[in-house]
């Protein structure tokens, strides 16, 4: 086994992160056979609370809310996933770029990514999103990457500039390698920590900017998703004719996505950076910090 | 007080990045919005308005540069062209009918979240390692990573519709006549607890995960022990001697994110049915009342420079070394 690998599952925070995102994919996969039939279909009378029949109860149509939530995971899943690969894609490529270049190229890129970043996302997905009209997923995925991709720039850029001037950036220059091996072979797998993090803080914005759109109706009501679930829910006003199943199963899909997500980072998070750690190696650090306190408070 | 001409310039590209995909998207589109925009004014599209939609949103004979010039004339005038929705109202008036209910919003869950999220910080990196610490941080990064969307309809489920303990919409109680008087006050606060204890979660989780990692930093440094050396009391130590300095790194994720929280603030008012800027744009985007979509980016994002722009100068106050280490 790896030294990587124990790593990781010595960490219960983030094997419980991996259990639950691997859940859902799995649900996502298994949707044909946890749910056969279509999502689409009016099977029940409106808004039925959860019975042995229709497990998470029916939506104002009629619909089965289990059956569309297993079906719906998968584009929100596959969204979300796609978008915050491309999101981090990006973003590592112009930070690489901005960073290794320097100079003239590094000036137009620092600046365009510090300029993207203080403009205000969820706004500007909105305008984009309203010129045009009800999008599909793609487009979706489009709208969100071109719009978030400077904070992962902004880390990639940082990190490939202090990698930059190490002594085997230096000795690979030296003996003639081209710039694309330097790149790609010497600095990017430096890199690969930075992108983790940066892949799993992208798929959550992603999940929480893709809900947002959807939710605000820009999704395509036709497409059972979890975020156009809530939005049909909210329109067939759920919450206040007390059909909380109708919300509270897509929202919880959502709030668990995130759960996972966030358990993964956190990991990753102390593994990069093992200043943040928490955990049992610290308690003795605690401890001897307390009776140090108990100390200075005895004493006069 | 001297701000780097660098972030001046970094701020500039901002706002004409937004004046540029303003001016340009409705050009691109393939279906002219100018004729959906026309239909959607019905029996109220007098010749004067046709005439200002269609000069706004490029269906004219001129060249354009020349329509560019013009759009940029109408923005330093404030002139950001009329509501569809609201015809004749123009756009600046409809924003300024509920920006002031955002900004109430946002500034207070900022304040509220910024003393939570802070001390819960400071205390976790004190006692690293410990109970608190090992539940509070990871509890927080799940904060950033749920939608605002869920927590707004959660709490409006539990605490709106369950318990009855809130109102469910508006900004104020209807039956009132807004005065300077405590009962309207006593109701504008009663109103805003839902939506501002919606907006928080997600800064709180932030502030938590900058304050402590900052703190812990802090708290190998030398003046920390110095502070213990002269004898100290722990929370003397933790406040006065670390905290403070930890705050900084605070400061800048606070003004970065405040974009995500005009986002959440969106949410979080169409959920409440909050007449703060949020609704405003989603009832705008539901007619495709483009100007006051457009005029909407424009606002939050100078709102979202202009808090830049401040902490930059807080920046210098608070911390002296980074103006003698930028001059």
């Amino acid at each position: 086994m790896s030294s990587g690998l124990r790593l990781f599952l010595r960490q219960k925070k983030a094997v419980a992160g991996f259990i639950i995102i691997a859940a859902l994919c799995l649900t996502a996969l298994l949707a044909p056979v946890l749910a056969p039939g279509d999502p689409a279909q009016r099977v029940g009378r409106s808004h039925q609370p959860p019975t042995a029949e229709h497990v998470f109860g029916t939506t104002k149509m009629g619909r089965d809310v289990y059956s569309q939530f297993v079906w719906g995971a998968r584009p929100s899943l596959a969204v979300g996933f796609a978008t915050g690969l491309a999101i981090t894609a990006l973003g590592t490529a112009i930070g690489l770029i901005a960073g290794y270049f320097g100079g003239r190229t590094d000036a137009v890129l620092d600046l365009t990514t510090n300029a993207v970043l203080v403009i205000p996302n969820i706004p500007l997905l909105i305008l984009l999103a309203s010129f045009a009209g009800t999008v599909g997923p793609m487009a979706i995925m489009a709208i969100i990457a071109l719009t978030s991709w400077p904070w992962g720039a902004r880390m990639t850029r940082a990190q490939t500039l202090s990698l930059k001037s190490r002594e085997f950036v230096v000795a690979a220059r030296m003996v003639g390698e081209p710039w694309w091996r330097i790149v790609f072979v010497e600095i990017l797998p430096n890199l690969v920590p930075l992108i983790g993090i940066n892949l799993v803080g992208s798929i959550i914005y992603a999940i929480v900017a893709q809900t947002t759109l959807e939710y605000l109706g820009f999704g395509d009501p036709l497409n059972v998703t979890w975020g156009t679930m809530l939005y049909n829910a909210q329109n067939s006003s759920a919450i206040i004719v007390g059909a909380w199943w109708d919300i509270g199963a897509p929202a919880i899909g959502i709030a668990i996505v995130g759960l996972g997500l966030a358990l993964l980072n956190f990991t990753f998070d102390e593994i990069a950076n093992p200043q943040l750690r928490s955990g049992p190696a610290l308690s003795r650090w605690l401890r001897l910090n307390r009776l140090r306190a108990r100390e200075l408070r005895a004493a006069p | 007080m001297r701000i780097p001409l660098r972030r001046l310039g970094v701020y500039l590209a901002a706002f004409l990045f937004a004046i540029v995909v303003n001016f340009t998207l409705p050009r691109l589109m393939p279906g002219s919005p100018v004729d959906s925009m026309i239909a959607q004014l019905g029996p109220r599209a007098t010749p004067a308005a046709i005439e200002a939609i269609k000069a706004r949103f490029g269906a004219v004979e001129q060249p354009i540069w020349l329509q560019f010039i013009d759009y940029l004339k109408g923005l330093a005038t404030f002139d950001l062209g009329v509501s569809v929705k609201y015809y004749p109202q123009t756009v600046t008036e409809v924003l300024a009918r509920s920006a002031g209910w955002t900004a109430f919003l946002v500034v207070t869950a900022v304040i509220f979240s910024l003393c939570v999220g802070v001390s819960l910080g400071a205390v976790a990196a004190w006692r690293r390692g410990g109970r608190f610490d090992a539940f509070v941080s990871p509890f927080s990064v799940v904060l950033i990573a749920v939608p605002p969307v869920i927590i707004a309809l959660a709490t409006l489920f539990a605490f709106g519709v369950t318990l009855r303990w809130f109102p469910v919409g508006y900004a104020y109680d209807p039956s009132l006549d807004p005065g300077i008087n405590f009962t309207f006050f006593g109701s504008v606060f009663w109103h805003a607890i839902m939506p501002v204890l919606t907006l928080s979660p997600y800064m709180i989780g932030e502030f938590q995960t900058t304050m402590r990692s900052s703190m812990i930093s802090v708290l190998g440094e030398d003046y920390v022990t110095m502070g213990r050396a002269k004898g100290l009391g722990d929370r003397a130590v933790m406040f006065s001697y670390a905290a403070r300095n930890a705050m900084l790194p605070v400061m800048t994720n606070l003004a970065l994110m405040l974009g995500a929280v005009f986002g959440g603030s969106i949410v979080t008012e169409i959920v409440f049915n909050y007449p703060g800027l949020g609704l405003t744009l989603f009832t705008a985007s539901v007619a495709r009342d483009y100007p006051v979509i457009q005029g909407q980016l424009l606002l939050m994002t100078m709102a979202t420079l202009g808090a830049n722009l401040l902490v930059d100068i807080l920046y210098g106050v608070v911390d002296p070394r980074v103006q003698e280490g930028r001059t």
